[in-house]
């Protein structure tokens, strides 16, 4: 009994995040992440590299002590990389114990938007990121392309055997 | 409050024991895990009311018992048994301990018999 | 379980389900021994009985029945061995009993641990262990068994007989509260409280002792008294009152007229010669020492927070602002600072450390069973039981370990016959063994078996499309690497033991999860040896900083033999045009520490930088740097979760460390650079 209350009420809560998303920009292009996986933002600070690693992932940061994987999502969306400026962002997310920093041009702000006014993805393919797109979501002062953070963090790489390292 | 001291060489029975006393206004004042440390600890802490495990190692209820009465004629002492040890229950009664529960009991039953010492 | 326990019920379930685990594991150890012993001694005898009494109370506490039916049983039994001073015993018979029981309550502890209810039966095994006491008693040449005493009078009271004429007599019932247990000792104890103010006493039940329907009598008809007293009827009535569990006390004064029976009783000091007999033999000395248990999470904390205080104490003496300042009072207080953290740290770090042993000795357990359920006579030799490993880690490794012994017990180890015919000595030999080498904790199993076969490894793997490369260019440890993949072994070919639908990637899995690998070495007919290394979760390590361009990495102390500049003469090629420097006649490759990590570096020339020769247990080898900055001691950070599906935990880089002015300085992984790039 307890737990399908629970359960309900988890439901609630999301439905109630659901509509909101941070947005930040690449260029021109508005892009919106579900706000429940992001846990801060920071300004762009000096970055470790690491070895063996795709080309968007630039390094690690120190962030109070805790090691921090970022990306560079420009990178990863196959656009022009450009320097780093004093209003470059990281926004940490966090999903499933996992934290990743994605560094963006500059953050904007936090909207809301209704199901309603998200349509699907457009079928053909316009650019790289595609793929990490769940929607496009329409609010007052444009269009806004909402990411799915999950395939964000997955390596599109095949995995298996190439793990294997001897 | 009245200060206890636990003796039994079960941690999960000291650490029951302790919980429900605590929750009915006794204070724990002191754990021992055998008979010999048990009047050691009686010693040092000179408690109001002591439960004491009949059947522990290095020196058993009986015997503890015996020392604390010879150092304390009136100590309030309570013997923790177990079904079947009877003879056990009977020699500690002739040794002074002023009662005994048996397990398994329940929180009010030890509550119960504290109040009586 | 009962709803009085809910309020706290956690914590104590908890330290149930601990104590009762623990004395599961003491249980099997002594068994094993037994068995391997062919003896059981008195001490075996005692430890038995005694966890057995334990358990039974504490599970009945807990309400758990079934266990505590189970270990009533089992008390029972060995009660009548130790009273009886039985050694001649059927010791396979006795442990199957013993070694059931155990599993029955290991099964039941882990449905309590999932938040589900023990709802096991034991009546079976509970029939088995009473069967097998009763065939024990039926041996023995008298009937009685159940105490050493012989059968005595029913005990009374020394009754005095007053002279005096002024007394009362009296005539009471009491009852008790419901349940309180033993209620014929309870009428005894009353008897006691009363002793020195009464006389001429007598009283129903009359045998409160020997009577086995004693108690049930008080509980049904009260404990009837008479005696006379010169005490009044308020002072009695008191004693009576405040025993412990009366419930309800009748008490009439009554007409001194009325006969009364006089009965002597035994001496007490027959009772004092069979409290010794009783308890004549100590009990075995408990194991338990001064120990508290901690939950881990506190531990958790109390790690991440010292290892915040080494890098906070970086921080400040190691601070940019003030390296160029002579500061004699504050070196000297950062040095006791730097003291008094490192006793911290170690205290700390050994108490999450544990021993790997036990995780060892828990899997004799796994081959004995084995050896018995396959005819075979394996050996199990442990070695490195005092390696000390993370806890979160020991956690993880049980199973893995479970598994990988099976698998070479089952498939690995052959029959005697086989074994015979190929040389090898009759039983076969797994031999465990686990060590330390500063940054990782490397555990082995090796086993005397008949070894992987290549060939039916790169079919199944052929045949399961598991080939990324042709069979040819893969080295021997790539091949037996494929058994870890998913999807190598299907449910078909599984045998009851190693795998019970489950392959090698599982294991490979959970070693995953804890930031290890795992390597397999075989050769045919000799044997196979896998090798797990895993990581040292939270290491403080001693490191000495090394530069390479803007990049400061962190080279273990541990590691390192020397460092010098090098000298023209030493530098040597190798036939394929590697980097080599002589040392002392003996020639060493060179890492380029640029090179393999991609950087710009300020010195190039081998002559210009400085090199560093380290050491693993496999190689020695040099790292060329522009500089050494010096020694710190840096927090070992593991690489982020989300860098594995990456390559980089083999690139060289075994984990992370915040320096004092904030920056990260990679840690070099000295043994995987030299399997990588030599």
């Amino acid at each position: 009994m307890n737990q399908n209350k629970e359960e309900r009420m988890e439901i609630q809560e999301e439905d109630t995040q659901k509509g909101r998303f941070l947005t930040f920009k690449l260029g021109e292009e508005v892009f919106g992440l579900e706000i429940k996986y992001v846990t801060e933002i920071v300004g762009i600070q000096p970055i470790t590299n690491i070895p063996e690693v795709p080309e968007y992932v630039k390094g690690i940061i120190n962030l109070r002590g805790k090691i921090i994987p970022v990306i560079d999502v420009r990178i990863k969306f196959k656009k022009e990389p450009i320097e780093y400026d004093e209003r470059t962002c990281i926004i940490v997310i966090d999903i499933d114990d996992m934290s990743v920093g994605l560094i963006v041009d500059n953050v904007s702000e936090v909207v809301t938007i209704k199901d309603e006014d998200i349509v699907p993805p457009p079928s053909y393919k316009t650019g790289f990121q595609n793929k990490y797109i769940k929607g496009v979501g329409k609010s007052k002062d444009g269009v806004k392309l909402l990411l799915d953070s999950n395939k964000l963090l997955t390596n599109e790489e095949k995995q298996g055997i190439s793990d294997i390292e001897l | 409050m009245k200060k206890v001291l636990i003796v039994d060489d079960a941690a999960f029975m000291r650490h029951t024991i302790k919980a429900m006393l605590e929750k009915n206004g006794f204070e724990i004042i002191g754990e021992a895990e055998n008979g010999a440390l048990g009047v050691e600890r009686y010693k040092e802490l000179s408690p109001d009311i002591v439960t004491m495990d009949i059947t522990m190692p290095e020196k058993d209820g009986i015997e503890a018992l015996k020392d604390i009465k010879k150092i304390d004629s009136n100590a309030s002492v309570l013997m923790v048994s177990a079904m079947g040890q009877e003879k056990l229950v009977k020699n500690s009664i002739i040794a002074g301990a002023k009662g005994f529960i048996v397990k398994p009991f329940k929180e009010d039953k030890l509550v119960e018999a504290l109040s009586k010492l | 379980m009962s709803d009085d326990f809910n309020n706290y019920s956690e914590p104590m379930l908890e330290m149930f389900i601990f104590e009762t685990n623990q004395s599961m594991e003491q249980l099997e150890e002594i068994l094993l021994n037994i068995e391997g012993n062919s003896k059981i001694t008195d001490d075996d005898i005692n430890e038995i009985f005694r966890i057995m009494h334990t358990i039974k109370g504490s599970s009945s506490m807990m309400m758990f029945n079934n266990i505590s039916k189970l270990t009533h049983s089992l008390e029972d039994l060995f009660y009548f061995i130790r009273e009886k001073e039985i050694y001649d015993i059927d010791l396979t018979k006795l442990s199957d009993l013993v070694f059931s029981t155990i599993d029955f309550i290991t099964l039941e502890i882990s449905k309590i641990e999932q938040g589900n209810e023990p709802d096991g039966d034991a009546g079976e095994l509970t029939d088995e262990i009473k069967d097998f006491l009763n065939s024990l008693k039926k041996e023995l040449p008298e009937g009685e068994v159940v105490s050493l005493e012989n059968k005595e009078e029913p005990e009374n009271f020394i009754s005095k007989e007053y002279t005096s004429e002024n007394y009362n007599k009296y005539i009471g019932k009491i009852f008790f509260e419901e349940d309180c247990k033993m209620e014929n000792m309870r009428a005894f104890s009353l008897l006691r409280d009363l002793e020195d103010l009464i006389s001429d006493v007598s009283y129903k039940p009359e045998d409160l002792f020997e009577d086995e329907d004693a108690a049930e009598k008080i509980i049904k008809d009260g404990f009837n008294i008479l005696f006379k007293s010169e005490k009044d009827y308020e002072d009695i009535f008191n004693i009576l009152n405040n025993g412990m569990f009366v419930k309800l006390v009748e008490l009439e004064e009554i007409d001194s007229s009325e006969v009364i029976d006089d009965k002597m009783n035994e001496k007490e000091k027959d009772d004092k010669d069979k409290i010794a007999k009783n308890i004549k033999n100590p009990f075995s000395l408990n194991k338990s020492k001064n120990i508290i248990s901690v939950n881990v999470e506190k531990m958790d904390v109390l790690m991440d927070l010292v290892g915040e205080i080494v890098i906070t104490e970086s921080m400040v003496t190691k601070n940019p602002e003030i390296q160029d300042l002579e500061l004699e009072n504050f070196d000297k207080a950062a040095r006791q600072l730097r003291k008094l953290n490192n006793e911290l740290q170690d205290i700390v770090m050994s108490i999450r450390m544990i021993q790997i042993g036990p995780t060892f000795h828990k899997m004799h357990r796994i081959v004995r069973d084995m050896n018995k359920q396959l005819d075979k006579d394996t050996r199990l030799e442990i070695s490195g039981e005092e390696t000390e490993v993370d806890k979160n880690i020991i956690d993880t490794l049980g199973e893995p370990l479970m598994h990988l012994i099976r698998n070479s017990l089952d498939h690995g180890i052959e029959s005697a016959e086989e074994r015979i015919e190929k040389g090898k000595p009759e039983r076969g030999l797994i031999a465990l063994d686990a060590v330390n080498t500063g940054g990782d904790v490397i555990i082995s199993i090796k086993d005397d078996g008949k070894g992987l076969d290549k060939d039916m490894i790169l079919e199944k793997a052929s045949k399961n499309n598991l080939l990324s490369k042709s069979p040819e260019e893969m080295s021997d440890k790539e091949i037996f690497s494929l058994i870890l993949l998913p999807g190598f072994s299907t449910k078909d070919d599984v045998s009851e033991y190693s795998g019970r639908g489950v392959g090698m990637d599982v294991v490979k899995k959970s070693i995953d999860k804890v930031g290890g690998n795992i390597q397999i070495e075989s050769q045919k007919d000799v044997g196979t040896t896998i090798n797990i290394k895993i990581p040292l979760t939270l290491a403080i390590i001693d490191g000495m900083k090394i530069s390479v361009g803007d990049s400061i990495f962190t080279v273990p102390t541990t590691t390192i033999k020397e460092s010098f500049k090098a000298k023209d003469e030493d530098l040597v090629k190798d036939t394929s045009g590697k980097e080599m420097i002589l040392i002392r006649g003996e020639v060493y490759p060179v890492v380029r520490l640029h090179e393999i990590f991609n950087l710009d570096a300020n010195e190039m020339n081998l002559k210009d930088g400085i090199l560093v020769m380290v050491e693993t247990e496999e190689s020695s080898y040099c790292l060329f740097a522009d500089e050494i900055l010096g020694e710190q001691q840096v927090v070992v950070k593991p690489i982020p979760f989300y860098l594995r599906q990456y390559k980089v935990k083999d690139s060289g880089v075994a984990g992370c460390a915040i320096l004092g002015n904030a920056d990260i300085s990679l840690i070099l992984d000295i043994s995987g650079i030299s399997n990588k790039y030599i």
